[in-house]
């Protein structure tokens, strides 16, 4: 009884994604026509595509995007992991205030502290560089990477670790050969949940890189929509490039991502 | 001696490059902002030559005007309508998603994951798929309903007063939605069978099994949904600058709009640090205002 408005819900759902696909894909001139039902199919083709990389510098903001997002996801998961190790592993006296300060950076949301960490930057002389714009992602994410990796590092025994320590290991050969091949899934969720926050993130990169050549996907995007005569076959083409690796990554770990980050909401 | 002090800095030394991280980009700017919000700068000054403001930077946001109009679109539109939308929404579909009829039809697996989907898609991307839709001229949505005959010609969504706000909230609510349902249907999920089956050897129908056992086992998660949703949206920068640049005279202006437009755009680094000292404020008063009367519904009980 009530599947006819979930279906319903479930294509205006789908529609503005199916929408954008096939608008990357029309013909231009069949763009600002319209449709009729004789040319739904007519004359699709890459031509959006190929105008995104020829006309516009989106074949800078890719590789942009990529460098920022994979080297942040790298040392945000290298910082949480050890940081969760830490959590996990040492009841050590100052481990509540640290607890309480990942959880409270989670609600301090970074719009507030745009002007400060502007300001900041420029004095580190660390505005319009890549540096700087990864230092930012990496703080951003480093808080629910570290909660997340601890609740992983919490299901490996603690036998395992003991057991080399009595073999004369240090913590990091530790953390390195024994935990690491163990959390490997857990590693790999993380990395996911890092990168892909870091590769949607708008603010930040809008503020922190002014030169064109710097650009990432997102502010790129935003550029490409002027006031009059946009071409909207290619912010459609340029969207499908930018929501790619999000979905193909959401989609691999659909289950574990979701798990992730609705735990903390149910649980506390 | 050395190797047991050794050892029990470890943890600090482990967790001090998180630390070192959130201390720069959270703690310090967190403090600086309280100082600048007093002063006058501009980006192309050093924090040095900043001078002393006292309240002026506060007196000048509420004698303009803007602000307090900000303020009320930031609570009453861009948080207030998206969250409620998306509660309501939210719960419906997650309650659907539960049904046995789905299980049974194997219809699960495909509707989760066609809901997933504007998750996946980045908040930007979503922006620009939506704004095509809404275009005025050649949108998808303006010809449908023109060549159903519902309206002679164009309507310019994201350009008129009358039609702004609920375009944006659309794509809020687009966005946003799967968050809030998977939230709720892991709540759901987390209630025990035999409470049902309870209910119903007590002769519960299906209304009093959702009043006094459904509700009752949501009702924390729920705390937490609406706590983490407003203070998201309620500091969402990207909807609104985005669609309408918080324009349409000021009709669409918000809080974190306005912040941007003040610090970088009238280059006034202090007023801009006071409104984000603002924003803190308002969401630190929800938060504890919220916890206070959710906590005690509890208690109630």
């Amino acid at each position: 009884m009530f599947l006819i408005p979930f279906a319903v819900i479930l294509l205006v759902i789908l529609f503005p994604v199916i929408w954008m696909l096939y608008s990357s894909l029309r013909p231009v001139q069949a763009i600002s026509q319209g449709i009729t039902w004789r040319t739904v199919f007519s004359g699709l083709s890459l031509d959006s595509y190929a105008r995104l990389f020829e006309q516009t510098g989106f074949g800078r903001y890719l590789p942009n995007s990529i460098i920022v997002c994979v080297s942040g996801t790298v040392i945000t998961v290298a910082i949480a992991t050890l940081a969760g190790f830490a959590l996990s592993r040492f009841a050590f006296r100052g481990r509540p205030a640290v607890m309480l300060v990942l959880v409270a950076t989670q609600l301090l949301p970074f719009v507030v502290l745009i002007t400060p960490v502007y300001l900041l930057f420029a004095e580190l002389r660390l505005l319009n560089s890549f540096a700087g714009l990864i230092i930012v992602y990496v703080a951003i994410t480093t808080p629910l990477a570290t909660l997340l990796m601890t609740g992983f590092l919490n299901a490996v025994p603690q036998t395992l670790d003991e057991a080399a320590r009595i073999d004369g290991a240090s913590t990091l050969t530790v953390i390195v050969r024994v935990i690491a091949p163990l959390v490997w899934p857990g590693i790999v969720t993380v990395g996911v949940t890092t990168f892909i926050a870091m590769w949607d993130e708008f603010l930040f990169a809008q503020v922190f890189l002014t030169s064109d050549s710097l650009k990432t996907v997102q502010v790129g995007i935003a550029g490409l929509f002027g006031e009059y005569g946009t071409d909207w076959g290619v912010v459609m083409a340029a969207s499908v490039v930018a929501a790619l690796p999000t979905v193909v990554l959401f989609s691999l770990l659909q289950r574990r991502l979701v798990a992730g980050m609705t735990a903390g909401a149910v649980k506390e | 001696m050395i190797a047991s002090r050794l050892r029990s800095a470890q943890p600090y030394l482990l967790s001090a490059p998180a630390l070192l991280v959130i201390g720069l980009l959270f703690l310090i700017p967190s403090v600086y902002n309280v100082v600048l919000a007093f002063q006058h700068l501009t980006p192309y000054q050093s924090p040095g030559e900043a001078e002393a403001a006292g309240l002026e930077n506060f007196t000048d946001l509420w004698s303009s005007g803007d602000l307090p109009h900000a303020a009320l679109n930031t609570v009453l539109w861009l948080t207030a309508a998206t969250v409620v939308l998306r509660l309501g929404i939210g719960l419906g579909l997650a309650l659907a998603l539960e049904s046995p009829i789905l299980r049974r039809w194997r219809l699960r697996g495909v509707s989760r994951t066609i809901i997933l989907i504007p998750w996946m898609v980045p908040q930007v991307v979503a922006i620009a798929a939506w704004r095509w839709i809404l275009d005025g001229s050649t949108g998808v949505l303006n010809q449908a309903l023109t060549g159903l005959g519902v309206i002679d010609q164009g309507v310019p969504f994201l350009a008129q007063t009358s039609t702004v706000w609920w375009s944006i909230i659309a794509i809020i609510v687009w966005r946003e939605l799967p968050f809030v349902v998977m939230v709720l249907v892991a709540g759901l999920q987390s209630i025990p069978a035999e409470q049902y089956e309870a209910a119903a050897v007590d002769g519960a129908g299906r209304w009093a099994s959702w009043r006094s056992v459904t509700v009752p086992h949501l009702r924390p998660v729920l705390t937490v949904v609406v706590l983490v949703t407003v203070i998201q949206t309620f500091n969402n920068f990207v909807y609104v600058w985005l669609t309408t640049g918080g324009g349409l005279g000021n009709a669409t202006a918000v809080l974190a709009t306005e912040l941007y437009s003040a610090a970088f755009f009238d280059n006034d680094l202090g007023a801009g640090a006071a409104i984000g000292l603002l924003m803190t404020a308002i969401m630190a008063i929800f938060a504890v205002v919220y916890l206070r009367v959710t906590s005690t519904k509890g208690e109630s009980r």
